[in-house]
């Protein structure tokens, strides 16, 4: 372990463990004054300066309640497994700053790198992506498991139920980028992007990047897909029983796992850091990037602002009787257009013309096949 | 043929509409900043009835409250502006609502006069708002029509135990305020309490009319009662006379 | 220096895993040894230079498998708390048979092979595994995607039906 290897594994990570934990702060004071406005009120707006009147637009409120939440008492409940209630936030964490590191994030300073970190160049970027998102339902487990609580470990089955249900869209809708770059490479998919050719501009893109975005809102238990920690539901859901600082990872790794995904599908769909004047400054692609990471999240909060909570049953019809036939479709269109890729310009428009057809179509039928039919309500006592 | 999912971008737009639009009018932006202390005029209604009564009982045009909407109980009186409402309140303090009242919020004690005999009025009519739920089966059980919902919402208070149980004179609404925030229910609720009453006039006249042409047949059938007693005796008078001759 | 200390570190972690999975009496804390088992195999893996295998180690055994297996005990009933340490008069038999079958599992390859062996390099990329999958042994992946909608198909109806008999009982 040479010290330059050890320096350049820090100055690869380091800044990614403070750049996207201060995002995480700013996106929550977003967040809050983003969805008051849409509820005709205000949001925090008191917390500023420390220890003065002057206050920021409420910009002190993330300090405040990360202080709050440091001070908080610790509970365990009686009974519980105390090992895993520990490990719960800990193991919710982890994969999802880990993950972080897979994104082709090219900052200026990585050019000071001298020692080649082969860790983060891997071949097969977006497998791996999946696989350590998969730990995510592991930790939802523990902690519904280790809170000695029965609605928290039902609030945690249908949490489990609901991301597992979700990763293959999710899946199945990355499959179709990798399959017309031909690597699992990060980097080669974001070079495969050049020249504003991104995927989201091809009809099997867009609904890639529909199908996928969904589906990433289902993983990382957003609104719409919100049951698991919703309030009517079950208090808190499988971290009822959680309390200070543990609240606060769990919290983070929720954001930090907002931020990994949305990081993926950019990179996937969106070109991955390219936008104009990349060319002349070579560090405005992190910017870029950063920028499709905050346009994705806003999305985000413009739908938890906009949508009711879907039930279990709605939720779950929905992943496996509409996104997953249609990701399937996606697959073949998206295969049968690179294989007529280079019959000229009338062949492909008319494959986009016939996909995008298919798809809305196709799209119709599930949807109206997946209502549930609406049957006069039977009574069962009240006849 | 609507557009697959055109419902949420409907919904989108909504939203990004009130978002843009809470940052230029003051309508889409009803929260008030309360300051750092509070300022001398503005104090806070104590008691949950202290809120404005009566003039339509709403703070601005923009509070949305639609002719269906209903929070808790009021107790209706048939006076005009000026009048005492004790004088033509419908309730009779029969404690119907009291007995149905899920979750028992409401208490009711009846008038009785100096010699001890009940007056049909009540004397108290208390209902804790903070224990109703809203679920109407007060009003659905009253057989006078003297309990319907009432639509005010802004009951805040900072006591919750007395601040928040409005008693008898704070309940009572006139009937032409129930007609202003339900217009319809209470149309019909008149037109049923209306038809009632004619029912009841039109029975009592149909059973005075029958009474009368029952007193006037029962009179006939004496009359024919006797009649034929008389033409009987004579028939047998002269049977008799003719056995007799033969 | 680095990868032998890695090796060492994810061997002894591994077996480990394996010895509290199976010997630990809260079911619960024994599959998660076992997970801990399948992270420590998808790092060994990752040594090997088999970035797809380790990826696929993880997304199929932690995220599916063990899943799986903690909805199972689940559905059971007596997880929490002491579990019923079966004793079982046969061990010393059983133990001895099951180290019979490692022997002679390993025996007739541990005295083929000369160590240290020089084998052929294989190219570690998810290339050369994509391309041996569709050339050569493309007829396995397709009985084996057979076999697993089969499996699909048969948990679908197996579900259905006993939707389908309550349903009719009732």
């Amino acid at each position: 372990m040479s010290w330059e290897l050890i320096r350049d594994i820090l100055i690869a990570t380091v800044p990614l463990l403070v750049i996207f934990p201060s995002l995480f702060a700013f996106t929550t004071w977003v967040e809050r004054k983003a969805l008051a406005r849409i509820q005709n009120r205000i949001g925090p707006n008191k917390t500023g300066v420390p220890c003065t009147r002057i206050s920021l637009f409420g910009l002190g409120q993330p300090a405040a309640d990360g202080i709050k939440m440091l001070f908080k008492e610790d509970i365990v409940p009686r009974g519980a497994d105390r090992l895993f209630h520990l490990l719960a936030p800990i193991v919710a964490l982890i994969p999802a700053m880990l993950v972080l590191c897979f994104l082709p994030l090219e900052f200026p300073w990585a050019k000071y790198i001298q020692v080649p970190v082969q860790a983060f160049l891997l071949d097969g970027a977006v497998i791996f992506f999946f696989a350590i998102t998969g730990i995510n339902t592991l930790a939802v487990f523990m902690a519904g498991w280790a809170s000695r609580n029965k609605y928290s470990l039902l609030g945690g089955m249908r949490a489990i139920a609901q991301m597992v249900s979700y990763e293959i869209p999710l899946v199945l809708s990355a499959v179709i980028v990798v399959m017309l770059v031909g690597s699992l490479n990060a980097a080669d998919i974001a070079s495969a992007q050049e020249g504003y050719q991104w995927f989201v501009f091809t009809p099997w893109g867009l609904a890639a990047f529909v199908i996928f975005f969904i589906a990433a809102l289902a993983e990382t238990n957003r609104s719409p897909f919100d049951l698991p920690e919703a309030e009517s539901e079950l208090i808190a859901g499988y971290f009822t029983e959680y309390s200070g600082f543990k609240f606060a990872l769990f919290f983070l790794g929720e954001y930090i796992a907002m931020f990994a995904i949305s990081g993926l599908a950019v990179t996937l769909f969106l070109g991955a850091g390219e936008g104009p004047g990349v060319a002349t400054v070579p560090a405005l692609s992190a910017v870029w990037f950063l920028a499709k990471i905050f346009a994705l999240i806003s999305l985000m909060i413009w739908l938890r602002g906009t949508l009711p909570r879907l039930r279990v049953d709605q939720l779950m019809a929905f992943a496996w009787k509409f996104l997953l036939p249609l990701s399937i479709l996606n697959i073949l269109l998206a295969g049968l257009a690179w294989h007529l890729r280079g019959q000229g310009t009338v062949a492909q428009a008319a494959t986009w013309a016939a996909s995008l057809l298919i798809l809305y179509f196709t799209a119709r039928v599930l949807d109206g096949l997946s209502r549930p039919q609406a049957r006069p309500r039977q009574y069962k006592y009240a006849e | 043929m609507s557009l697959l999912g055109g419902g949420i971008f409907k919904g989108m737009a909504v939203t990004l509409r009130n978002f843009v639009g809470s940052y230029f009018k003051k309508e889409r932006l009803v929260t008030n900043d309360y300051a750092w202390q509070p300022e001398g005029d503005s104090e806070l209604p104590q008691r949950a009835s202290e809120y404005p009564k009566e003039q339509g009982e709403q703070l601005s045009d923009t509070t949305t409250v639609t002719n269906y909407s209903r929070n808790f109980p009021m107790l209706l009186h048939d006076g005009t502006e000026g009048s005492n409402p004790m004088d033509t309140i419908r309730c009779v303090a029969c404690q119907i609502c009291e007995r149905e009242c899920p979750p028992q919020c409401i208490y009711i004690e009846k008038m009785y006069d100096e010699n001890g005999k009940y007056i049909k009025s009540p004397a108290k009519f208390d209902i804790d708002v903070s224990v109703c739920m809203s679920c109407q089966i007060c009003v659905e059980v009253c057989p006078f029509d003297a309990i319907v919902m009432n639509s005010q919402f802004e009951l805040s208070t900072p006591d919750r135990f007395d601040g928040l149980l409005l008693r008898r004179d704070d309940l009572l609404k006139s009937n032409n305020y129930y007609h202003q925030i339900h217009p319809e229910e209470a149309a019909a609720r008149d037109q049923k309490i209306a038809d009632e009453k004619a029912a009841k006039e039109a029975k009592k006249k149909a059973a005075a009319e029958a009474a009368k042409k029952k007193a006037a047949e029962k009179s006939k059938a004496e009359a024919e009662v006797k009649a034929k007693e008389a033409e009987g005796s004579a028939a047998t008078e002269s049977d008799g006379k003719q056995e007799a001759a033969e | 220096m680095n990868q032998e200390t890695a090796f060492w570190i994810l061997s002894v972690v591994a077996v480990l895993g394996a010895l509290v999975a199976v010997r630990q009496r809260n079911l619960v804390h024994g599959v998660f040894a076992l997970l801990l088992f399948f992270a420590a195999l998808a790092g060994l893996f990752l040594l090997l230079m088999a970035e797809f295998i380790a990826a696929a180690q993880v997304l199929v055994y932690i995220g599916a498998v063990g899943i799986l297996l903690l909805f199972a005990i689940m559905l059971t009933e007596r997880v929490t708390g002491e579990g019923k340490r079966i004793f079982s008069r046969g061990w010393l038999g059983g133990a001895l048979a099951s180290f019979a079958v490692l022997g002679a599992l390993l025996l007739p390859p541990l005295r083929a092979t000369v160590l240290p062996a020089h084998a052929q390099p294989v190219d570690p990329s998810v290339r050369a595994l994509g391309e041996q999958l569709m050339n050569p042994y493309v007829v396995t992946l397709e009985v084996l995607a057979l076999l697993l909608t089969a499996a699909l198909i048969g948990a679908v109806a197996t579900a259905q039906g006993t939707a389908k008999r309550k349903g009719a009982a009732k």
